[in-house]
């Protein structure tokens, strides 16, 4: 039973087509959403979120339609959203910002300390969580990010460019949480680091150009760049041959190509 | 509290892994309140090869966060531990006032409440240090304009920075920007009227006489922010105001405060101007109350 469901669709940027008739559907896991720079994940991720509103089509999210006012807030409840790029109030210290995203996401006030606390803790920052935002290092900002997205324990996560100004060791650390997210929530990664989604993700979607190149496991995507390695596929391991291998087609299609059986 | 304790057979076989996990779980759950046998199960675990490897870990841990205090430290050992971690008392997210100031948002935080604070003090400070005699009838022209900045700085993609993650909670839309709209002009409203009271008249009408335009200028600027965001809706309500009260007043011959008070008493004093603006401020809360679905997602890139 997939928890989103989109069908048709289409988001337009002024006069640039940004989603072109896309159909998806997504279950809990982690999926990745991978592809180049200006292909639509950040649009996707933000109509995912409510945040954005689509030209046409339909977003289905936990069995609500995300069109519908009444049936937003729901959504909104059970939601984690990290954008790209975000900002905060100067004199909060990490544990009043989260706090506040907390109180904005309606939790119950006997709950929230409890919750922020863990969530706070969950991304290793639980020595700095009276600190003040503003003195925390970028990678640190980010995982401040983190916490507020999940301070609500959602049933639905979308991370945008999560693992951006994360040292490695930070960034392993972050897969080990996306994978104990990904047993219970539906998790949307986008990102354009290969090693993420082979590391963390159960499934990997391609867009290329507002639309779905490719899509299926990584394993699958590392065997297409094995293939691909002798046909001349551009890079340094499997599953980036395999991304550089599935762009290609898709380009030269002009049509979505599929795995069977590996698309949940 | 039942009188069960785990037997060193149990023990035994947990410690080396042979136990099947349902019986580890309620072991475990066991554990949870029972610290005799904790420690029981703590010993054994520790003469196993397990127990090296954690001493190691808690010496690396305990290594690599100098700084750190022993509540801390514990919590970066295991996740498990910082959940169960006694929970330190929280009183920023309680209490009903943090929860009033959080609610109020970004312009009585910002740079706005300084601002309204310099309007009010500066006005009195002008009319009796400086015996300024237009005090008054500048207040009132100012005063409708203040919660109109105050509702720009408040919601919105220009304004809050945390607009992009508000955004996507079910907070989001009519409700926190009403909200905010009542903590601005909670704060303006009796600040500004009162020193109104304390400047001399000048001809100018009364001290009150700004505050049913103020509202109804904020409200229009809500209703116009429907259709056009609230950077522009705010410059043509607050622009507007000030024009109208402005131009007339420096394009007129005759001394400017008596101009201005002249003008201010054609828009403010009355029956019929005060009437004037109270259906106005219906009509935009009419208009905001059936379109009150258009601000849900109002910021479009």
């Amino acid at each position: 039973m997939p928890t989103i469901r989109v069908t048709g669709l289409h988001v337009r940027h002024r006069k640039t087509v940004a989603l072109d008739a896309l159909d998806l559907d997504f279950g809990p896991g982690v999926h990745g959403l991978l592809g180049p720079n200006g292909a639509g994940k950040t649009s996707l991720i933000r109509v995912l979120a409510t945040v954005a509103e689509p030209s046409g089509g339909r977003v289905e999210i936990l069995g609500e339609n995300t069109g519908e006012q009444r049936r937003r807030g729901t959504v909104r409840r059970q939601l984690g959203y990290l954008p790209q790029e975000f900002g905060y109030y100067p004199g909060f210290t990490v544990r009043e910002f989260v706090a506040y995203v907390a109180w904005l996401k309606e939790m119950r006030t006997a709950d929230a300390p409890a919750a922020v606390e863990r969530a706070v803790g969950r991304v290793g920052l639980a020595d700095r969580i009276d600190t003040k935002v503003r003195t925390l290092s970028g990678g640190m900002v980010r995982r401040v990010g983190i916490a507020q997205a999940i301070v609500n324990d959602p049933r639905v996560l979308l991370f945008d460019e999560p693992t951006a100004g994360l040292d490695p060791e930070q960034r392993v650390e972050f897969r080990e949480l996306l994978r104990e997210l990904g047993a219970s929530a539906t998790v949307i990664v986008s990102t354009h680091l290969v090693e993420d989604v082979a590391a963390a993700c159960t499934e990997v979607t391609l867009v290329d150009a507002g639309r779905v190149a490719w899509r299926g496991t990584p394993g699958s995507l590392a065997a297409l760049g094995e293939s691909a390695g002798a046909a001349g596929s551009a890079g340094d391991n499997a599953i980036e041959r395999g991304y550089t291998a599935a762009l290609r087609a898709h380009r030269d299609s002009g049509r979505p190509q599929t795995l069977e059986g590996t698309a949940r | 509290m039942t009188g069960w304790h785990t037997s060193d057979d149990l023990v035994t076989r947990y410690t080396d892994g042979s136990l099947p996990e349902p019986d580890a779980w309620s072991l475990e759950k066991h554990l949870e309140s029972c610290g005799d046998c904790a420690a029981r199960v703590s010993q054994a675990v520790r003469e196993t090869a397990a127990g090296v490897t954690l001493a190691e870990v808690r010496e690396a841990v305990l290594g690599a966060a100098p700084t750190t205090s022993p509540a801390s430290a514990s919590a970066s050992l295991s996740r498990s531990q910082s959940r169960s971690r006694r929970r330190l008392p929280f009183p920023s997210v309680g209490s009903r006032t943090a929860r009033v100031l959080w609610a109020a948002g970004p312009a009585v935080r910002g740079a706005w409440l300084p601002a309204v604070l310099l309007v009010a003090f500066g006005a009195v400070a002008l009319a009796y240090g400086a015996d300024f005699d237009a005090a008054r009838p500048l207040l009132l022209a100012v005063a409708p304009v203040v919660p109109v900045v105050g509702v720009a700085l408040s919601y919105g993609a220009h304004a809050d920075p945390l607009h992009e993650i508000t955004a996507a909670t079910p907070s989001a839309g009519l409700r926190l920007m009403l909200t905010r709209t009542a903590a601005v002009l909670a704060v303006s409203l009796p600040l500004l009227t009162l020193a109104g009271l304390l400047l001399p008249a000048s001809g100018a009408p009364a001290a009150a006489a700004w505050l049913l335009p103020g509202l109804t200028l904020t409200l229009a600027s809500l209703a116009l922010a429907g259709y056009t965001g609230f950077r522009t809706a705010t410059a043509v309500t607050g622009g507007g105001w000030l024009c109208a009260v402005l131009a007339p007043a420096l394009t007129a011959r005759g001394g400017l405060t008596a101009r201005l008070a002249d003008q201010l008493s054609a828009y403010l004093d009355g029956a019929p101007a005060q009437g004037a603006w109270a259906a106005a401020a219906v009509l935009c809360a009419a208009l905001l109350a059936t379109r009150r679905r258009a601000y849900d997602r109002l910021e479009r890139r």
